[in-house]
């Protein structure tokens, strides 16, 4: 999987040497639409930073499928790097708060067990 | 000069045009900003690999807006730099609070490992003290069972004794105690004080009889006439007789301050002192054997 930068300089590269047009942007499509789902798997719609992430990239996403329908692939790619980009950071803030989640159950758990091991004093 | 300076405003706008706007588009902005306080934050220690990633994003935003300007291109490049860099802060806050979680496990990990020890410590001591109460009392119950059989060996033999006494004493229970009566005409010849020798031999077993008794009871000889003669003469007669008896105890065994001796002379009759046999048993010698308080 190419980063997405590269994708967009690859891309430029082809359409400025021998190639008659700019490439229609298949892989960077399918890698956005994987990281938004990836990312809405993790959680990202029920945490309300990710799920502004995801809901950017799904309209770029959009964006990125009415420029190739009217044969603007130059910009579909450079909109799909930036789906993809905003659907990773999703997916960052996703795994972020569950481990946030998780921590806070570790405390609360730790909290308990220390509470339920702790002698009590005899009246 | 004209012509200089026509020229040169001519390729400033050329150069204006090849490179876009000179100014710096706010995602390219941003983009700087952010991926500098992520390389200020823990992402260079926790996670390098997303912030060289940042990186690369931020030199290919860079490289378009020195070669292209604020062009459409820059500005999709500087976002995806921006998005980049919030990602590797993202990722290295995950890490500082997966990294806290595990602390918060393994602390909780390490209390309750020492309350544990704490509890098995305080339970073998407990368990301790128990078995050692157990022994206390294994031994009390052993000792007691021996009590219990030297209890009732004393009581075979002290009913041994009593049997043998009743052959030629009475002998009642009454609430000053066991009381043991002997005849006088047994003990002594009439008026007299001193032993007979049979009387010697019937007093070995009521010394016996009393020593296997509890030896802790305290005893009472008294000595009782009857009415007939002078007063004074009897009372000082039954006090002689009982101190005759007591004596012969002691010399018999008989702990000397377990026993004293007490003349009443004619005050306490048992029988008609009218009559031969009532006087015959009014004169008498009685041993009380006080119960032990």
């Amino acid at each position: 999987m190419l980063k997405p930068v590269l994708w967009a300089c690859a891309a430029a590269a082809l359409a400025s040497g021998c190639a008659p047009s700019w490439p229609e942007p298949k892989q960077p499509m399918v890698e956005a639409e994987a990281a938004a789902r990836s990312a809405r798997e993790l959680g990202a719609d029920a945490q309300p930073a990710a799920k502004l992430q995801v809901t950017l990239a799904d309209e770029q996403i959009a964006a990125a499928k009415a420029r190739i329908a009217k044969g603007d692939n130059e910009r579909a790619t450079y909109l799909l790097v930036r789906a993809r980009a905003d659907a990773e950071l999703a997916l960052a803030l996703a795994h972020e708060q569950t481990a946030l989640n998780d921590k806070q159950k570790a405390v609360e758990q730790s909290s308990t067990t220390l509470e339920a091991n702790t002698p009590k004093a005899t009246p | 000069m004209k012509t200089i300076s026509a020229l040169g405003l001519i390729l400033t706008l050329s150069g204006a045009s090849a490179c876009g706007s000179a100014v710096l588009p706010p995602e390219l902005a941003s983009a700087r900003s952010v991926y500098d306080r992520a390389a200020a934050g823990p992402a260079a220690s926790l996670n390098p690999t997303d912030l060289h990633t940042a990186k690369e994003s931020l030199d290919a935003a860079n490289k378009s807006f020195a070669d292209d300007g604020a062009s459409q291109k820059t500005r999709d490049l500087g976002y995806v730099a921006l998005r980049s860099a919030e990602t590797a802060e993202s990722h290295a806050r995950a890490l500082q609070v997966k990294t806290e979680m595990e602390q918060v496990v393994a602390n909780m990990h390490a209390t309750t490992a020492t309350q544990g020890k704490q509890s098995a410590e305080q339970l073998a001591v407990a368990n301790k003290q128990l078995a050692s109460k157990d022994q206390a009392l294994l031994a009390q119950g052993v000792a007691l069972q021996g009590e219990v059989a030297l209890r009732q060996d004393a009581e075979k033999r002290a009913a041994q004794a009593s049997a043998d006494l009743a052959k030629f004493a009475s002998v009642k229970q009454e609430s000053r105690g066991m009381v043991i009566t002997l005849s006088g005409s047994v003990l002594f010849t009439s008026g007299r004080s001193e032993l007979l020798p049979a009387a010697q031999l019937k007093l070995n077993e009521v010394a016996k009889a009393l020593t296997e008794q509890d030896p802790e009871s305290l005893m009472v000889v008294e000595g009782h006439t009857d009415s007939q003669g002078k007063a004074d003469f009897n009372q000082k007669l039954s006090q002689d007789r009982a101190q005759s008896v007591r004596d012969y105890l002691v010399s018999r065994g008989i702990a000397g301050d377990r026993i004293t001796a007490a003349g009443f002379g004619p005050s306490r009759t048992v029988g008609d002192n009218a009559t031969a046999e009532g006087r015959a048993n009014n004169r008498r010698v009685e041993i009380v054997v006080k119960p032990k308080v």
